[in-house]
């Protein structure tokens, strides 16, 4: 409790002080940082991560200027962004899909990101926004849900880590955090959802989609949800509104990782090719409905690209 | 030993002129007062015992908690000062917690212990540091068991911040007979079974009550399930196996 | 004073510079080769025809670092003390995940001031495969089979997209599949050695001299290394894991 509340004393050392990056200096070579256990960096003994600032008047303007790809596409250092999540409660649980792209600009970074963050065996993070953003603090909440489990004698529920990582980030707000992350465990109150960002926002909901390509995902998931759906229904609803959201927005697609969250605890389903979706479907896997999502395949060769084939005879 | 006792005994950060810390030493005479505790490293696996000393009938034993859990890989018997164990163990399980965040892996059994042997000296820090809040040192001693890349490992912290590794350790007011009788008992290629068997004898031995599911408690860290403190059904079972 | 006002940028803070070159690192099934060229520029100017960019921090562990060369060598100088402070405290040396989670939490701990590095880590992990991690400059990071990072990344990843990912490819009829993460070294040294040549050719930054560290698992054979005139590097534990480095010539215009 005590450290909880050092967290957001005003004297928090996030903050500059007057000694500017020398007090960090003094820090690092303390034995807090090389004592017997070779110390935790910037986590010091007590768990409490400090950051360096740049000694400004407004350091956040610094960060901006030399990271913000969206202000400037010219910037140096071009930090990884996430793009398409969605998740969504009904009767069976939680379902979790994401795409796996990784922009920096206009420049795919990585086709193979894991966007959902494993915090612990019955809690999912997802990942939009900074990709260091998320999965740094959600791996942050992991040991933090360990250690009220280890002294509580008990799981933390979803809307208490939840709120864990929403304070978190709060306390940070207006220095260039990035991050809308979908928090969806199974406690004592059943499944639950809660999405977080780092403007401080925190809500609980049954169906939320994150990212560039959120559009496209909530289009097809509000027409195909309802509460009842199988767990193969809900799985093919996931993958089929990722899928559309890989098609149209250019910062999403590659490929769709595919989670579900059970009683028990979250279970991995698949990795579908967002490509193959598009021609093949994903194959024989439960709620699949056969043949490809695309629309070429659904107009049977009787689109604009084919007039021929088109009959204008009725 | 309290012939010599002068105003040397008083400050935690004075030594005597025989070179002689008496607060430390009286620390390490208060785990004398506590219930017995029972650590055996089996080559499989670690088994914990300790006593619980049900004062009065009025009592509810299981609120007794002298065995706890740091990590899935660690676990910690206490004798002593219980209250100051609480301080000790939320250090080992932050530590054990950050080592996780930082590598990516389970902390080693020593490197944890020695997070908590460095605590355990913090009472000769000056008080004009703020973060130092200890006016004496720890009353307790703790057997911390644990499973690494080392296998099945037992480790014995006392008041002083020593350290040492055993093959079987009791502590506590029974220690010196229960010691004895696991020196006698002990051989290294036990089952896991045969050193539940074992703590639980040697515990009964220094026991004055009759050992029984509800005054003794045992735990266990092995290679496949990690730490558990065994349930009243399995603990029923290893004291009619005895 | 108009200037001041069309150029505000002029006088901010900007402790960065941008010093080119390249690195790639690709993971093989027992070992995993990280590489970078030596030619360090500024602007369009060659500053020194060899600045390594690669380095040895464990007999199992080798980083390559591309960006700002003077956040590079400090960013290196501190991974290697926490490596050596982790030594003696754990008495054991750090393994390849460790190091790539530590390096996460030292990138992160720059978020607000963050290096302008760009990282690859590679080498051999616990179960003695090989294995490469990249990282984004405040400590994403992701275990992969290849990357490329720094001025000729988006030359060299779809070449190796192509030829360590097989994406594009199709077996032949009646062929196995493709496995990727399986090629045998003397088929990914001449990868390697082909990216860095023909991101010569396309690239101003790129150039002069190439290093390729070969970090082999326990056991392995390395009679292919010698036939490429490979150096070992000394090993701290000798009969563990083996750092080999091989260097050759690129184009010096």
């Amino acid at each position: 409790m005590n450290t909880f509340v050092s967290r957001f004393a005003p004297s928090s050392s996030v903050i500059p002080n007057s000694r500017g990056i020398l007090a960090d200096e003094e820090e690092e070579f303390s034995d807090l940082t090389w004592g017997s256990h070779a110390g935790f960096g910037n986590l010091g003994t007590k768990g409490i991560p400090t950051f360096e600032v740049p000694h400004l008047a407004d350091p956040s303007a610094f960060l901006r200027m030399h990271t913000d790809d969206y202000a400037d596409p010219n910037c140096r250092i071009k930090i990884q962004h996430g793009t398409t999540t969605l998740a969504f409660r009904f009767k069976g649980g939680i379902i979790v899909a994401v795409d796996s792209r990784a922009t920096a600009g206009s420049y795919i970074a990585s086709g193979t990101v894991k966007k959902v963050i494993e915090i612990n065996p019955y809690l999912l993070g997802t990942m939009a926004g900074g990709a260091a953003d998320c999965q740094y603090w959600e791996t942050y909440l992991g040991i933090q849900c360990r250690l009220h489990e280890l002294r509580n004698r008990e799981r933390i529920s979803v809307a208490a880590a939840s709120k864990y990582l929403s304070n978190l980030v709060y306390s940070y707000k207006g220095m260039g955090l990035s991050m809308g992350t979908m928090i969806c465990g199974w406690d004592k109150t059943g499944p639950a959802l809660f999405y977080v960002d780092s403007d401080g926002t925190r809500l609980k909901g049954d169906i939320f989609s994150v990212g560039s390509g959120s559009t496209y995902a909530y289009g097809v998931l509000d027409q195909g949800y309802h509460w009842d759906l199988t767990d193969g229904e809900a799985q093919e609803l996931g993958r089929r509104s990722i899928y559309a959201a890989g098609h149209r927005d250019a910062y999403s697609g590659n490929t769709i990782n595919l989670y579900h969250v059970k009683e028990e605890g979250w279970d991995f389903i698949g990795n579908y090719d967002v490509t193959k979706m598009h021609y093949d479907g994903p194959g024989n896997v439960l709620g699949a409905t056969g043949g490809g999502y695309g629309y070429e395949i659904r107009a049977a060769g009787r689109s604009a690209s084919d007039a021929d084939a088109i009959d204008t005879s009725a | 030993m309290f012939l010599t006792r002068s105003e040397y005994d008083r400050g935690v950060n004075t030594f005597s002129p025989e070179g002689r810390l008496f607060q430390v030493e009286y620390a390490i005479e208060a785990i004398k007062l506590g219930s017995t505790t029972v650590g055996i490293r089996t080559p499989t696996g670690v088994v914990l015992g300790v006593e619980k000393r049900v004062q009065s009938p009025l009592l509810e034993s299981s609120s007794i908690e002298k065995i706890m859990e740091i990590d899935t890989h660690l676990g910690c018997a206490m004798s002593g000062l219980t209250a100051d164990a609480r301080t000790m163990i939320d250090h080992a399980r932050v530590t054990s917690q950050n080592h996780a965040f930082t590598f990516d892996e389970k902390i080693k059994v020593e490197s944890v212990t020695q997070a908590v042997c460095d605590l355990a000296l913090r009472f000769g820090e000056s008080m004009e540091n703020e973060d130092a809040m200890m006016s004496r040192p720890f009353g307790v001693a703790l057997l911390i068991a644990g499973i690494d890349e080392l296998g099945p490992q037992l480790y014995h912290t006392d008041p002083s911040g020593t350290f040492v590794k055993y093959e079987a350790k009791a502590i506590g007011s029974g220690s010196e007979a229960a010691q004895a009788e696991l020196q006698d008992k002990y051989h290294k290629s036990m089952e896991i079974k045969d050193a539940q068997i074992l703590t639980l004898r040697v515990l009964k031995q220094v026991m004055e009550e009759k050992l029984d599911q509800h005054n003794v408690q045992l735990a266990q860290v092995t290679v496949e399930r990690g730490f558990e403190i065994l349930s009243d059904a399995q603990l029923k079972e290893a004291i009619d196996a005895m | 004073m108009a200037d001041g006002h069309q150029h505000p940028i002029e006088h901010r803070f900007n402790p960065y510079a941008e010093n080119g070159g390249t690195v790639l690192a690709i993971a093989g099934a027992d070992f995993a080769v990280i590489a970078g060229d030596t030619r360090q520029t500024e602007g369009y100017s060659i500053q020194t025809r060899y600045a390594p960019k690669v380095f040895k921090l464990t007999d199992r562990a080798v980083l390559a670092v591309n960006g700002f060369q003077a956040d590079c060598s400090e960013f290196v100088k501190r991974v290697m003390q926490r490596i050596e402070w982790y030594r003696h405290a754990h008495s054991k040396q750090m393994p390849l995940k460790a190091i790539a989670r530590m390096i996460q939490t030292m990138l992160y701990g720059k978020r607000f001031f963050p290096y302008y590095t760009y990282n690859i880590l590679g080498g051999i992990e616990e179960d003695g495969t090989g294995a490469v991690y990249s990282f984004d400059p405040v400590g994403s990071y992701e275990r992969e089979a290849c990357r490329a990072a720094g001025a000729a990344s988006s030359l060299i990843q779809p070449f190796l997209d192509n030829q360590i990912y097989f994406k594009n490819q199709t077996p032949a009829p009646g062929a196995a599949p493709f496995v990727p993460g399986n090629l045998p070294i003397d088929v990914v040294l001449p990868i390697v050695i082909d990216s860095f040549t023909s991101a010569t050719e396309r690239h101003i930054e790129v150039g002069d001299g190439l290093e390729m560290f070969v970090v082999v698992a326990k056991g392995r054979d390395v009679s292919q290394l010698a036939s490429l005139n490979a150096e070992e590097i000394p090993a701290t534990n000798p009969g563990e894991e083996r750092v080999f480095i091989v260097r050759r010539e690129l184009k010096k215009d």
